[in-house]
């Protein structure tokens, strides 16, 4: 039987859905010089894909400020190699490390709480070497560095934080789009828990409204798509080499709501199917209709 | 010479503890450090897979250096190599100094042929088919306790002392403590905290090893290590390094006698038992009138040793074989525990209890922390083998450290390819305690950590 939410969920999908043709129309009339808002870089290298994507939102430098301390935010939760697409491109972490410190950073972070014994992940995803190498201090999250705050959230209250992720001046959030058994897809505002300890296993019987929360919490001025390699089954753990796609693709923006809903379409899915957009869009984290203004791809040679 | 013993002791037991240190992981599948070094030259052990097991690896040749050693030079492993013995030397140092001269205070010498008997009585039990070894020799027992009973407690006290400073929050000096507490974590410290069953009672075990050092220095090596006592009989000859009282020399003040580390009483001229000696040279060194010497000779034999009694002997075989079978009846023989998950690789389950000496290589090198000591999950006869412990740690997929670090073969050496083939245990879902079946509500945890890449727990939509 349907609920009043669920009801509400496909009038809000189905209203959506008859807009879009609208709004697609109205990209294609904006004049040129309208600032980029959502960039999608296609190109056979990730780093050159990822600076180009960067820059075409006005360049690292319009997100940080000089003396900065950043947390940057891939995913390198499970034992597996770049090819294997379960983990966050090393090309594409070492590239937004570079950035980051030419953009007069202090010091970049680089960490995550890893699903699999942290020291096989940070080595195998070949995060930990590419990131020490372009100058990040990647760190494991120790136990002892998390503190508990309160996160304000719908359904996350107290919660145990790393301590980094909240001192740090900025935030930069760059997942890997891959498949999820439970969430469908795994995305930026899935990455955000990747920044909390506790039980987190409790968090997947509510896991959209968790992750709004964990989002809304963190407010990431950046988000970088990975999506040189998706994941498209068996995720977020995947394993075997069949269910990986090559895309060549990095998208960037600010808006999370966007980089999802951008995300969802690579799995040629709907964002109207997924309930955690209408719902962050509700907190006012975003906007899912990602070719709405300031869409802009383009490919590289 | 005692100069070059106690630096020989030294670098012993740093090697030691740096293996021991070693025995986790670093960033690569592979070791790459011969981390059960002291075992591979361990004779009892490789003696004790030979009775019980039937088994000869490659790697139990390197005993045979051992034993070569020992034929020339006696007991020169306890008294130069063991770590045991140098932990032992180090706390009856203390004791030593405090020996009044010419006193039977601090020895035992009718303690000595204990250890003698414990042997008989290990060698008869491994010939009928107990691997009791692993328990009381030296090595084994050392990096077992020390992995079991030691290692989590000392972790806890530098982790606890750094994790305070970095609550404090104290300008300056928390950031810098927490820097040495971050360099230490994954070198010196394990990666982290690590948590056994029965640390307690191993770690008390072994500090009464420890603490009998204060009744008599060295107590352990001198009146019970069986390893001791096999060495002894091996080395009774000791052709190139035997102690020679030059009676007219000698002064009888018997500083010889007290300084003597294993117990073997170099004097009176004659008195010396070989067998005792640990070719520590100290007895050279401390004697004031240079009557001590130690060199080659085949012709003087020493007439000091102690006189192994048949019925003592009969009596320690007997209790063996009694033994045997009594730790043998159990229920896991009847029926295997259900909770026995023994390590990837490890040989068949009969097998493998004679095999495993007990030693905690793989419990120390375990990347989750999830291999365990058993307790009663196999018997007495397996007491402290590995059992994986699911809800303490995983078995991780893409590892096979344990089976690198089995000096015995009990895991034999596998592939990581082949160790994915290998089924350890089958998992199941209780329907009265999981969350969809339960409760009704999504959870998919299991299915997202399922290693294997075509899952083999899958999820269905209703």
């Amino acid at each position: 039987m349907l609920d009043r939410r669920t009801f509400l969920r496909i009038m809000g999908a189905g209203a959506a859905g008859c807009l879009m043709p609208v709004r697609g129309l109205a990209s294609l009339l904006r004049p040129e010089e309208e600032q980029t808002l959502f960039a999608v870089v296609h190109g056979a290298d990730p780093a050159a894909t990822v600076r180009k994507a960067v820059e075409l939102l006005g360049g690292m430098g319009s997100f940080i400020a000089k003396n900065d301390v950043v947390f940057v935010k891939p995913n390198i939760s499970w034992d597996r190699t770049p090819q294997q697409a379960a983990t966050t491109n090393p090309d594409v972490v070492a590239a937004v490390v570079r950035m980051v410190l030419e953009a007069g950073a202090k010091k970049v972070i680089v960490a995550d709480n890893a699903c699999n014994d942290a020291r096989r992940t940070y080595k195998r995803s070949g995060i930990k070497d590419a990131a020490k190498k372009a100058g990040a201090d990647v760190m494991h999250m120790e136990k002892r560095k998390f503190v508990k705050v309160d996160l304000g959230g719908g359904v996350l209250k107290k919660w145990e934080v790393f301590r980094e992720a909240i001192e740090a001046d900025k935030i930069v959030n760059i997942p890997i789009a891959k498949h999820h058994g439970l969430s469908g897809v795994t995305l930026s505002m899935k990455n955000m828990m990747g920044l909390i300890g506790g039980k987190r296993d409790l968090l997947h019987q509510k896991l959209g409204e968790s992750i709004v929360d964990l989002t809304a919490y963190f407010k990431p001025t950046l988000h970088i798509l990975d999506a040189v390699r998706i994941l498209k089954a068996h995720g977020p753990q995947g394993g075997s080499l069949k269910d990986v796609t090559k895309l060549d693709t990095v998208a960037a923006s600010i808006d999370p709501v966007k980089i999802d809903a951008f995300g969802i379409t690579l799995f040629g899915k709907d964002p109207a199917e997924f309930p955690h957009l209408g719902m962050a869009e509700e907190r006012g984290l975003g906007h899912r209709d990602f070719k709405s203004e300031g869409y802009q791809a383009i490919e590289l040679s | 010479m005692k100069n070059l013993r106690r630096a020989s002791q030294i670098v012993f037991l740093i090697l030691f503890l740096f293996l021991f240190i070693q025995t986790e992981y670093k960033g690569k599948n592979e070791l790459g450090l011969p981390v059960r070094f002291f075992l591979d030259f361990d004779p009892l052990i490789a003696l004790s897979s030979l009775l019980t097991a039937h088994t000869v690896r490659l790697i139990f040749l390197l005993s045979l250096a051992t034993i070569a050693l020992t034929l020339l030079f006696g007991r020169v492993f306890c008294g130069w190599v063991c770590p045991l013995g140098t932990l032992n030397t180090a706390i009856g140092y203390f004791r030593m100094r405090r020996l009044k001269l010419s006193l039977s205070e601090g020895r035992y010498p009718g303690f000595r042929p204990l250890k003698y008997y414990i042997l008989v009585f290990i060698l008869v039990a491994a010939v009928f088919g107990w691997n009791a070894a692993g328990f009381l020799d030296p090595i084994s027992l050392t990096i077992r306790s020390l992995a079991i009973g030691f290692n989590p407690v000392v972790n806890k006290m530098v982790r606890s002392f750094f994790e305070f400073t970095y609550a404090l929050q104290i300008p300056g000096i928390s950031p810098a403590l927490d820097a040495v507490y971050s360099a230490m974590i994954g070198t010196v410290l394990a990666f982290e905290q690590p948590v056994f069953l029965q640390m307690i009672l191993v770690g008390v075990l072994f500090a009464i090893v420890l603490g009998l050092s204060l009744l008599a220095p060295r107590f352990w090596c001198r009146y019970l290590c069986p390893l001791g006592a096999l060495l002894g009989l091996i080395g009774t000859k000791q052709a190139l390094a035997r102690v020679d009282v030059d009676g007219e020399k000698c002064i009888s003040c018997q500083k010889c006698n007290v300084s003597c580390q294993g117990d073997a009483t170099p004097f009176p001229a004659g008195d010396w038992a070989s067998r005792e000696c640990l070719t520590c040279f100290n007895c050279r060194d401390v004697c004031p009138a240079e009557a001590v010497t130690i060199h080659p000779t085949t012709v003087r034999t020493g007439s000091g040793n102690v006189d192994l009694q048949r019925r003592w002997i009969l009596t320690s075989g007997l209790a063996a074989l009694v033994a045997v079978p009594a730790v043998g009846i159990g229920g896991h023989r009847k029926r295997t525990h259900p909770l026995l998950i023994r390590p990837p690789g490890a040989i068949p389950e009969e097998q493998f209890v004679k095999t495993c000496v007990k030693c905690g290589e793989c419990m120390k090198v375990c990347l989750t922390n999830g291999l365990q000591p058993t307790f009663s999950e196999a018997g007495a006869e397996g007491l402290w083998t590995p059992i994986l412990v699911p809800r303490l740690g995983y078995c991780e997929y893409n590892c096979n450290l344990c089976s690198q670090v089995c000096p015995t073969g009990a895991i034999r050496e596998i592939t990581v390819e082949e160790k994915k083939e290998i089924r350890i245990g089958l998992a199941f879902i209780d329907k009265n305690r999981c969350i969809p079946y339960f409760l009704g509500r999504n959870c998919i945890v299991c299915e997202e950590h399922c290693p294997v890449p075509d899952k083999a727990i899958v999820f269905i939509e209703e």
